[in-house]
């Protein structure tokens, strides 16, 4: 989307992050390659070696539990899978699973549903959680309160929200027909129509994932440097003009992870389909997770639904790569250690 | 946080557009939630009444009791709590060493290993359950609390170890230098010296991890499917009677099963909040 400045606030490790007690002995160690000198090699060796010794435990353990499924799940989707009564069989490279999909219209309306339900969700997401993000910072007393508030729904179980949010949709006595039907004179089954159900899981989701992106975005506005602020309010620039101007210019880059954050992560939504609307009415709101989990642990399609499933994670690769210049500037430079 | 030091523009009034603001943001929070509570103590007639009632007319405590006698609740938040503090202990173990070493030590490519981590922490579960079922299923390990953590183990690594290293990129570097001049073993410099002051970040990445692995439901439902070793998502998810979905029921155990964290975020907000906001992204 937007490239990424790499001048503001992003990892230089010379100007260790918001911690001012600590700052100022920070600023005096950084020498050239982080205060050591360079003519011991073994020394450095030695450290190397326990750095792979320290990190190789958590390292395993991702790798063997999350990269290599992910392999044999591509091996799966590519591979004619018969299940036996005691186990499964993979045999032969095929394009089969894949091409069930490109002749399946079930799955061409969950990658549309997915993609716009994303986009859709996201984008308000952003924006609200943006304007809570600035309502925050102006607010002085209560600020922890209002955050700790804000954090409920977001450390709520997605499958209560959803729970929640179906009593609340409730055709018959739910609270948003009794609030609804006064004004249009009539009750509205939002579970029930396809796009409403749609517009109703995404105000659902909203409602639970906005403080995330406010809680990250306020973390940007805190770090932003207040003189630039201070000096165009000399120059007699409004509130306004500053905000859209010189603010969010530089909470660019903060918006941006928050909106790759959430873009990854919305995209495998699972859980508040699979409890608020069940992928319905009919396939409506089905999104790629459930439909993929649905082929492999419904219908017992391992091969089709490993497809869907390896399919849903490649756009998700590429949408990873695509933003590889974000991911990058959030790590930094390659920093020599001790 | 901000020290904005406002220009005297009359500023101070009592009641500002920002308290508005801040109130009708409070409002739509909280509203669902009032509603859920309310719920839990209604009767199921008053939850079926049409118009709904603003508040429960007779409380009634029957749907926590009826959670717990009618439903296993008690062992479903009994799994949870058991599998989400042993998944957030051991992520926090190998994660700050993973962190350190990726933070602090000459370990080569380690950026590249961060965007790779960095990625994987966003990948849709789904495109691993099938191959971990099978596997668990071939060790023997479905429908096991070791399967489940050892999952949620390696699915919150990832979040955790950059939370940390970013954490460990912070700290100046003397105290471990003096450390290692003393010559105290590495593992000695980190358990004394790194972590004691490493602990802000250790609560942002034990908050995150314990969080996810409480709220996770798409690999409970998949590899622990019996009733004995359900999590409170699926079981509230599988809660749904023959006839009619026990919503009072389903909303006394979800408020029930909300507690610890709500606690957990009321009691320290001042902890979570900073060190969200310090951890959330990169400084």
């Amino acid at each position: 989307m937007t490239p990424v400045p790499h001048s503001v606030p992003t990892a230089d490790r010379a100007s260790p992050p918001p911690l001012p007690p600590r700052a100022r002995a920070a600023h005096r160690a950084p020498t050239a390659s982080g205060g050591r000198p360079r003519s011991r090699p073994s020394l450095r060796r030695r450290y190397a070696r326990l750095g792979w010794l320290f990190a190789s435990p958590a390292l395993l353990v991702i790798l063997g539990v999350t990269i290599f499924p992910i392999v044999f799940s591509v091996m799966m989707s590519v591979s004619h899978v018969t299940v036996l009564g005691g186990g499964f069989q993979l045999s032969g490279i095929t394009g089969d699973n894949y091409a069930v999909l490109l002749r399946s219209d079930r799955w061409f309306h969950a990658l549309g549903f997915t993609v716009v339900y994303t986009v859709v969700t996201v984008a308000a997401e952003v924006v609200l959680g943006t304007a809570v993000a600035l309502v925050l910072e102006r607010l002085t007393a209560g600020r922890s309160w209002m955050m700790a508030l804000l954090l409920l729904p977001w450390s709520m179980i997605t499958v209560i929200s959803g729970e929640l949010w179906d009593y609340i949709y409730n055709g018959v006595y739910g609270v948003l027909n009794a609030i609804v039907e006064p004004l249009l004179g009539h009750g509205v089954n939002v579970l029930g129509t396809p796009l409403l159900a749609g517009i109703a899981m995404g105000a659902a989701d909203v409602w639970k994932t906005t403080p995330f992106v406010a809680i990250i975005v306020l973390a940007g506005l805190v770090m932003l440097p207040g003189d630039v602020t201070e000096a165009a309010r000399m120059d007699g620039a409004g509130g306004w003009t500053i905000f859209w101007r010189i603010r969010l210019p530089l909470l660019r880059p903060t918006i941006a992870i928050a909106v790759l954050f959430r873009i990854l992560q919305a995209f495998g939504i699972f859980d508040l389909p699979f409890v608020l609307t069940g992928g319905g009415p009919g396939d409506s709101t089905e999104s790629l997770a459930m439909l993929g989990w649905r082929a492999m642990f419904q219908d017992l399609k391992f091969g089709p639904g490993a497809a869907v499933a390896t399919s849903t994670a490649a756009i998700v690769l590429i949408g990873c790569l695509l933003f590889l210049k974000v991911f990058r500037s959030q790590v930094g430079n390659e920093e020599v250690g001790i | 946080m901000t020290t904005s030091t406002r220009s005297s523009r009359g500023r101070r009034r009592l009641f500002t557009g920002t308290h508005l603001a801040a109130l009708l943001v409070a409002l739509f929070t909280a509203a669902p939630l009032y509603w859920m509570v309310a719920g839990s103590l209604k009767s199921p007639r008053e939850l079926g009444a049409v118009p709904p009632t603003l508040w429960p007319h007779k409380p009634t405590l029957n749907n926590y009791s009826d959670a717990f006698s009618h439903y296993g609740f008690a062992t479903y938040l009994e799994n949870s709590a058991l599998v989400s503090v042993v998944s957030t202990v051991l992520v926090l173990l190998l994660g700050t060493f993973a962190g350190y070493a990726l933070g602090r030590l000459p370990v080569r490519g380690k950026s590249n290993i961060m965007v790779v981590l960095l990625m994987i922490s966003l990948f849709p579960t789904v495109a691993v359950a099938a191959p971990l079922y099978l596997l668990l299923r071939d060790i023997g390990w479905l429908n096991s609390y070791q399967g489940l953590i050892l999952a949620y183990t390696a699915f919150n690594l990832p979040f955790a170890i950059w939370i940390l290293r970013n954490y460990f990129l912070s700290i100046p570097k003397e105290m471990e230098e003096v450390a290692w001049m003393d010559g105290a073993s590495p593992l000695r410099t980190v358990f004394s010296v790194i972590l004691p002051q490493a602990k802000p970040g250790l609560f942002t990445a034990g908050i995150f991890t314990f969080v996810s692995c409480w709220t996770e439901f798409l690999l409970a439902l998949t590899l622990n499917n019996s009733d004995r070793y359900r999590t409170i998502a699926v079981g509230i998810a599988l809660f749904n009677g023959q006839f009619t979905i026990p919503y009072g029921d389903i909303f006394a155990a979800a408020i029930v099963s909300m507690l610890p964290v709500a606690i957990l975020v009321l009691v320290f907000r001042r902890a979570v909040v900073s060190g969200l906001t310090a951890g959330a992204v990169k400084g």
